[in-house]
Order: structure tokens, then C-alpha cells, then sequence
């Protein structure tokens, strides 16, 4: 019982900050709600995305709808990246089964430190120049 | 073709290709949309940071629907764990959002920098959490 207590409150603790990573970054949370589920509550890992993209959907719902009252919200270009992210999964579920994702995974990690890097560095610059 | 026909398909153009590659990083490496979304809106697009995100999360309600579409059927999908993080996360979203309005976009953009540079070491360095 201490036990479940205890999983129950880490489980709302890291629903919440996927929350605010979402409501800050404008990510789903699947970074983190994939992960809880694996540890938490012992998930496999086809399990734990398939349940994560569940719990992201009120989430996605709830911040644009709440980011919409300030008219940030461009609702064109968001149904027209739905659907190609739509095709974009069906081409790259095609492609993951035949290429082992491992290495891939790397590459994948490097474009990210570039990307990354690149706002880390753009942003100190711009927050220098104003200081 | 006209030429307002042209015009109208090179403004739609970007916005596919941003959601196909998505869609594709999210199939091959399990991260999903909004990491790959964000930076390309303001890179290709020009889009403020916060404008980036919020329609980031606009996207991410068809492609998380579409998803659990294709899963539901598949008994992959256990509701309760997902209402139980899902739920809470809802407060979250809220508070991100609030913490968002006041916070000046280059600082936002520094701390979704270093979120991005979190998630590569973790890839590169093959870190399972």
C-alpha cells in the first residue's frame, strides 16, 4: 500500500512535468510519460508509447486550445503538418523495420546537439547584446 | 495553375514537409512530433517561439489521435495509466503555459535549446530513460 502510494504520486509528479515541459516548449510529454510508464509502472515499450500518446492527446487539446485565446495558434498549418506527419509514420514504420535503429538513433542524437547548440548560442548572443 | 494557386502551394509546401519529417523521426526513433516541429516552424517558417509551440501542440492532437486510432484496437493502450499521468499533466500544461506568457521568447528559446542538447546526449550516449 506504501508502495502504491508511492507510484501514484510519482506518477502525478512526472504527469505534471511533462505537463509544463508541453505547456512551455510546445512538446507532447511523450519524453517523459514514455520513460514513467516503462519504470513506473513496468510497461513494454510498445505498450508505453501506445498509452503515452493516450495521455498526450488532453494535453494537446487543452494547451492549444488555451494558446488559441492569444492567437498563437496558426489551426492551417497545423492540420496541413497532421496530415503529412501522418505519411511521415507510415514511411518511416516501413523503413524501421528494415534497418536496424540503433546507429540511426546516434545520427539522429547529433542532429539534435546541432540544433540544439544552434538556439543555445543564437539566444545567449541576442540576450548579451540586450544586457 | 494560376498563379494565387502557385503562390498558395508554396506556402502549403513547408508546412507537409515539416510534418512528414516528423512523422518519420517519430516512427523510426519513438520521439515524437513537437521536438522536430518547434525548430523547423522557426527555422523554415519564421515563426515567434511561441507561436511555434502552441501551434506545435495544435499539430500534435491530430498525429496523437491518429496514433492511438491505429493502437487502440491492438489492446497496447491502457487507459487507466494514461488518465493517471495524462490527467495531472493537464495541470501542467496550464502552468507551462502561464510560466510561457512570462518569460521573454530569447530565454525561451535558450531553455528549449538546452531541453534539445538534454535529448541528443541521451540519444548519442544510448542513456535508456
Amino acid at each position: 500500500m506504501d508502495l502504491e502510494l508511492t507510484t501514484l504520486i510519482i506518477g502525478i509528479a512526472a504527469g505534471i512535468g511533462a505537463g509544463v515541459l508541453a505547456g512551455l516548449f510546445g512538446v507532447g510529454g511523450g519524453i517523459v510519460f514514455v520513460p514513467t510508464l516503462a519504470l513506473l509502472f513496468s510497461f513494454d515499450q510498445l505498450d508505453a508509447q501506445a498509452t503515452s500518446l493516450a495521455a498526450i492527446i488532453p494535453v494537446a487539446i487543452i494547451g492549444a486550445w488555451r494558446q488559441s485565446g492569444e492567437d498563437l495558434v496558426n489551426w492551417r498549418a497545423a492540420a496541413i503538418m497532421g496530415a503529412g506527419a501522418a505519411l511521415g509514420v507510415l514511411v518511416g514504420a516501413e523503413i524501421a523495420i528494415r534497418i536496424p535503429d540503433e546507429r540511426l538513433s546516434q545520427v539522429f542524437g547529433v542532429v539534435l546537439l546541432l540544433v540544439g547548440g544552434d538556439m543555445v548560442i543564437r539566444a545567449t548572443r541576442r540576450l548579451r547584446k540586450q544586457a | 495553375m494560376d498563379e494565387t494557386g502557385l503562390s498558395r502551394a508554396a506556402g502549403v509546401a513547408p508546412y507537409v514537409a515539416i510534418g512528414i519529417v516528423s512523422g518519420l523521426f517519430a516512427a523510426l526513433f519513438g520521439i515524437g512530433g513537437g521536438i522536430i516541429i518547434v525548430p523547423l516552424l522557426m527555422l523554415i517558417s519564421r515563426m515567434p517561439p511561441r507561436m511555434a509551440a502552441a501551434t506545435s501542440l495544435a499539430t500534435l492532437i491530430l498525429t496523437s489521435l491518429i496514433g492511438v486510432v491505429r493502437y487502440a484496437g491492438t489492446g497496447h493502450v491502457d487507459w487507466t495509466a494514461a488518465a493517471a499521468i495524462g490527467v495531472p499533466a493537464i495541470l501542467g500544461v496550464l502552468i507551462g503555459i502561464r510560466f510561457q506568457r512570462r518569460l521573454p521568447a530569447d530565454w525561451l528559446v535558450l531553455g528549449f535549446g538546452i531541453f534539445v542538447i538534454v535529448l541528443g546526449l541521451k540519444l548519442v550516449l544510448e542513456i535508456d530513460l
